[in-house]
C-alpha cells in the first residue's frame, strides 16, 4: 500500500455527495472563489434521489405568478409557512421552516434562469423531471469551477483539534483510500433508503454521510421520522420499488384494495380521505392505513395491498396518463406492459415504501452543525418538514445546499489549511480494510437482507414496542458481534460490491438502531410516526425533538423543544385521526398538491 | 412449478492477474419479467459475489446510463433489457476494462432523456 500521506487532495471546500444538495453547494461555494471539490458515491448528477425524484419544485404561488405562471396570486409567505407547519404536526424547526419558505422562490427561479425543463404547474409547484434539475446543476457547478470526482465513497469525516479536517474515501473502483483534506466539509448525502427493501430511493443511500456525522460527534435528531412513499409497487420484481403508480393515482384516479377488495381509505373520515388522497397528504395517511390493513392480515401475497384503476373509463384514465408519459414511458422504463395490466382492471401490488428521511442532521440556519468547519444539506439534515413532508424535498436541497455553499466558502476563508493526523487514517483504513483482510466471517449480503427484511417488518409506518425493542435487540447485538466480523468472499479491492455493502452495514445498522430507539422513546403518534400502542398527539408532553449524539460507542439520546419563531403549537392530547384532521383543516386557501 | 432456467455467459477479466479475458457460464432461473441487471443480480447475491458490474449506484430507471453493456453483441441498459433466454454479457468498453464489466468511463455519460 503506498504510504497515505502520499495520497492527499486538498481543497478549501469539500462537498460530498453528486445530488441536488450537493451540486447546488458546490456553485454557491465556487461562485465565492474559494476551490471546491464535490466527491460523489456514484457519477455527480446521474445519480442519488435528485434523479430519482417525480419532480415539483414548490415556492410559493405569489412568487409562482410573478414568474409568468398562473401560481395562486392570493398565496403570501405567511400562508404557505402555516401549511409547512400545519403539515409537520408543530415538529418543525420554524426557523428552518422560514428560510425554506423565504428562499424557495428565488432558488426555484435560479433553476429556469439556467434552463431547467417545466412540464406543467399548479398553486404552488412546477412540475419538471429530477433528470432536468439534476442536469442543470451539474452543468453548473462545472462551469463554476467545481471539480468532481465520481465513484468515490466517503467513509468518515476526519477532525483536527476538534474541527473538521476533511474525510477519508474509498475509491470504489481501484480500492485505493483517498484522504481529502479541507478546511470546511458539507455533507450533502441524502437518506438511508437501503435499509429497506423494497424502497423508493436509488441503490447508493445507505446515510453515509449521517452516520459519519454522528460517529464525528454531530447531534442527530428527528430519527424516528420516514416518509413511506404509498402505493409504491411491490410486485412484480422487476418493478419493485417503482413509485410509477403512486404518480398514477394522484393523478388520474384509481382505487386501493385489501385482499377481500375492501376499498379500506373509505372507513376513515371524510376530510382525511379528502385531502389524504388528493395532495401531498397521501403519503402519510395511505402508508399509514395500508400498513395497518397488512398488520391485520388483509394484505396482498407479497405483504401489500392492491392498486387498481377503479371505475373510471379506460380512455379517461389513459389519456390523463398519456397527457404527462407519452407512450407509457416514466423516466426511461417503458410502462406499456403496466398500461395492458391496468387495462384489464388487474389489481396489482403496492404499499409502502421509504422515501424520505426527515430525521438527519442537526443544522442551524446557516446549515452549520455543532463541529466547526462541518456544514449540512438537503434530506441528510433535519428540522424543516418536522413529523410531516408535504411540500417539495427538491426545494430543500437547492436552498440549503446554496446557503451551505455560501456559509462553507465564508468559513474556509476565514481559517487555515488544518493539519491530517495520520494516526486517524490508519485507524480508520483497519476498519476499511477489515471485510476484506478477515478469513472467515459473516456474509455481508446475508447480513443486509436480513436487516432489510427486520426493518420493512418492525420499523415501517407503523410501529409497536415490542417490534422496536426485538428489532433494537437485533440491532444492538449485529452492531456489536457482527459488524466487527464482517468478511467478503472476493478479495479483489477493484470494485467489490460486497466489500462496498459491508462498508454500508455499518452506516445502515447504527441509523436504524438510532431510529428505532427514537420510535420506541416518542411514546405518541405524530406525522408518518404512527405509534399503534400510542395512538394518539401529545401535545403536552411531545412537542420536543429526540437528539442523539455518540458518547464513546454508544448513541445517548436526550431532548429539546421545539423550535418556535411565529405559530404557537396546540395543547393537549388528540386521537392521532383527530389530530391528523385538524392539521388538514388548518391549510391555507391555497389549493394544489401542496 | 417448473422452473425454466437460462445460461448466462459473462465476461470475466482482471487486468492485474489475468493474461486475456475468460467467459463463465452461470445458471440463473429465469423469472418472468426479468431485465439483464436483474440477472447479474441474481448471480451476485446467490451464485458469485465476485461479479463486478456497476450496480452500487445503478438508477433502475434506465435514466442514469451507469449499466450500459454488451448484450448478445447490442449496446444496451441492463436494467430496461429484458431477458428471454440465454444471453451473452460483456462490456460496453472492452479495452477500458477495470474488471469483469466495470469499464473507464470519461465524463460523457449518455443523456437518456425522453
Amino acid at each position: 500500500m503506498v504510504s497515505t500521506l502520499s495520497r492527499i487532495v486538498t481543497t478549501d471546500v469539500l462537498v460530498v455527495g453528486g445530488g441536488g444538495a450537493g451540486l447546488r453547494a458546490a456553485i454557491e461555494a465556487a461562485r465565492k472563489g474559494v476551490n471546491v471539490l464535490l466527491v460523489s458515491k456514484g457519477r455527480a448528477g446521474w445519480s442519488g434521489a435528485t434523479l430519482l425524484a417525480g419532480a415539483d419544485l414548490t415556492l410559493d404561488g405569489r412568487s409562482l405568478h410573478e414568474y409568468g405562471f398562473p401560481g395562486a396570486p392570493n398565496d403570501t409567505l405567511e400562508k404557505w409557512m402555516n401549511d409547512i407547519v400545519t403539515q409537520g404536526f408543530y415538529l418543525n424547526n420554524q426557523r428552518l421552516a422560514e428560510v425554506y419558505v423565504r428562499d424557495a422562490a428565488k432558488r426555484v427561479k435560479e433553476l429556469l434562469d439556467w434552463g431547467l425543463k417545466v412540464f406543467a404547474s399548479e398553486e404552488r409547484a412546477i412540475e419538471t423531471s429530477g433528470e432536468s434539475i439534476a442536469n442543470v446543476l451539474l452543468n453548473r457547478a462545472k462551469e463554476c469551477g467545481a471539480e468532481i470526482i465520481n465513484d468515490v465513497m466517503v467513509v468518515d469525516l476526519l477532525l483536527s483539534e476538534r474541527r473538521v479536517a476533511g474525510a477519508l474515501g474509498l475509491n470504489l473502483k481501484t480500492g485505493e483510500t483517498m484522504v481529502f483534506r479541507s478546511k470546511a466539509v458539507i455533507l450533502a448525502t441524502g437518506g438511508w433508503h437501503k435499509a429497506y427493501d423494497p424502497n423508493a430511493g436509488s441503490r447508493e443511500l445507505s446515510g453515509d454521510g449521517i452516520a459519519a456525522a454522528y460517529r464525528a460527534g454531530a447531534n442527530l435528531a428527528n430519527m424516528e421520522f420516514i416518509t413511506f412513499c404509498c402505493n409504491v409497487i411491490y410486485w412484480p420484481p422487476k418493478w419493485r420499488g417503482n413509485i410509477f403508480l403512486y404518480i398514477l393515482h394522484s393523478m388520474a384516479g384509481g382505487r386501493i384494495l385489501n385482499s377481500k377488495g375492501e376499498d379500506f381509505l373509505s372507513k376513515y373520515d371524510p376530510v382525511i380521505v379528502k385531502y389524504g388522497t388528493s395532495t401531498e397528504w397521501n403519503k402519510c395517511f395511505i402508508s399509514i392505513a395500508s400498513a395497518l390493513e397488512i398488520m391485520e392480515g388483509k394484505g396482498s401475497p407479497h405483504g401489500g395491498v392492491y392498486y387498481e384503476i377503479g371505475d373510471i373509463a379506460w380512455e379517461e384514465y389513459e389519456k390523463r396518463v398519456i397527457s404527462f408519459y407519452r407512450n407509457w414511458r416514466y423516466k426511461g422504463i417503458d410502462f406499456s406492459e403496466l398500461a395492458k395490466i391496468l387495462k384489464e382492471r388487474v389489481p396489482v401490488e403496492v404499499g409502502p415504501a421509504a422515501e424520505y428521511f426527515e430525521g438527519g442532521i442537526v443544522v442551524d440556519e446557516d446549515m452549520k452543525t455543532n463541529i466547526p468547519g462541518l456544514f449540512a444539506a438537503g434530506e441528510c439534515t433535519t428540522g424543516v418538514f418536522g413529523a410531516n413532508r408535504v411540500a417539495a424535498a427538491t426545494t430543500e436541497m437547492i436552498v440549503e445546499g446554496a446557503i451551505a455553499g455560501e456559509k462553507a466558502a465564508e468559513y474556509a476563508k476565514n481559517v487555515g489549511m488544518p493539519e491530517i493526523e495520520e494516526k486517524q487514517i490508519k485507524k480508520l483504513e483497519e476498519r476499511i480494510y477489515g471485510p476484506l483482510k478477515r478469513k472467515e466471517g459473516v456474509k455481508p449480503i446475508e447480513l443486509r437482507r436480513k436487516i432489510q427484511r427486520l426493518a420493512h417488518e418492525k420499523l415501517g409506518p407503523v410501529r409497536r414496542r415490542r417490534d422496536l425493542e426485538d428489532f433494537i435487540q437485533f440491532l444492538e447485538q449485529v452492531r456489536r458481534r457482527d459488524l466487527p466480523r464482517l468478511c467478503t468472499i472476493s478479495k479483489n479491492e477493484k470494485y467489490n460490491r460486497e466489500w462496498i455493502e459491508a462498508l454500508e452495514l455499518e452506516n445502515i445498522v447504527i441509523l436504524l438502531e438510532i431510529s428505532a430507539k427514537s420510535a420506541l422513546m416518542r411514546t405518541e403518534s405524530r406525522g408518518v410516526h404512527y405509534r399503534i400502542d400510542h395512538p394518539y398527539t401529545d401535545n403536552d408532553n411531545w412537542l420536543k425533538e429526540i437528539i442523539v449524539r455518540r458518547v464513546g460507542n454508544e448513541p445517548v439520546f436526550t431532548t429539546r423543544p421545539i423550535t418556535i419563531t411565529r405559530m404557537s403549537p396546540p395543547k393537549g392530547i388528540k386521537p392521532y385521526w383527530e389530530m391528523m384532521r385538524m392539521m388538514m383543516l388548518s391549510h391555507s386557501d391555497v389549493g394544489g398538491h401542496h | 412449478m417448473s422452473e425454466k432456467k437460462i445460461k448466462v455467459k459473462v465476461f470475466r477479466f482482471d487486468p492485474r492477474v489475468d493474461k486475456e479475458p475468460r467467459y463463465q457460464i452461470y445458471e440463473v432461473p429465469l423469472i418472468d419479467g426479468m431485465t439483464v441487471l436483474d440477472v447479474l443480480d441474481y448471480i451476485y447475491e446467490n451464485i458469485d459475489p465476485s461479479l463486478a458490474y456497476y450496480s452500487h449506484a445503478a438508477c433502475r430507471h434506465g435514466v442514469c446510463g451507469g449499466c450500459t453493456l454488451l448484450v448478445n453483441g447490442k449496446t444496451c441498459l441492463a436494467c430496461q433489457t429484458p431477458v428471454t433466454g440465454d444471453i451473452v454479457v460483456e462490456p460496453a468498453v472492452k479495452f477500458k476494462v477495470i474488471r469483469d464489466l466495470i469499464y473507464e468511463v470519461g465524463q460523457e455519460v449518455k443523456q437518456h432523456e425522453e
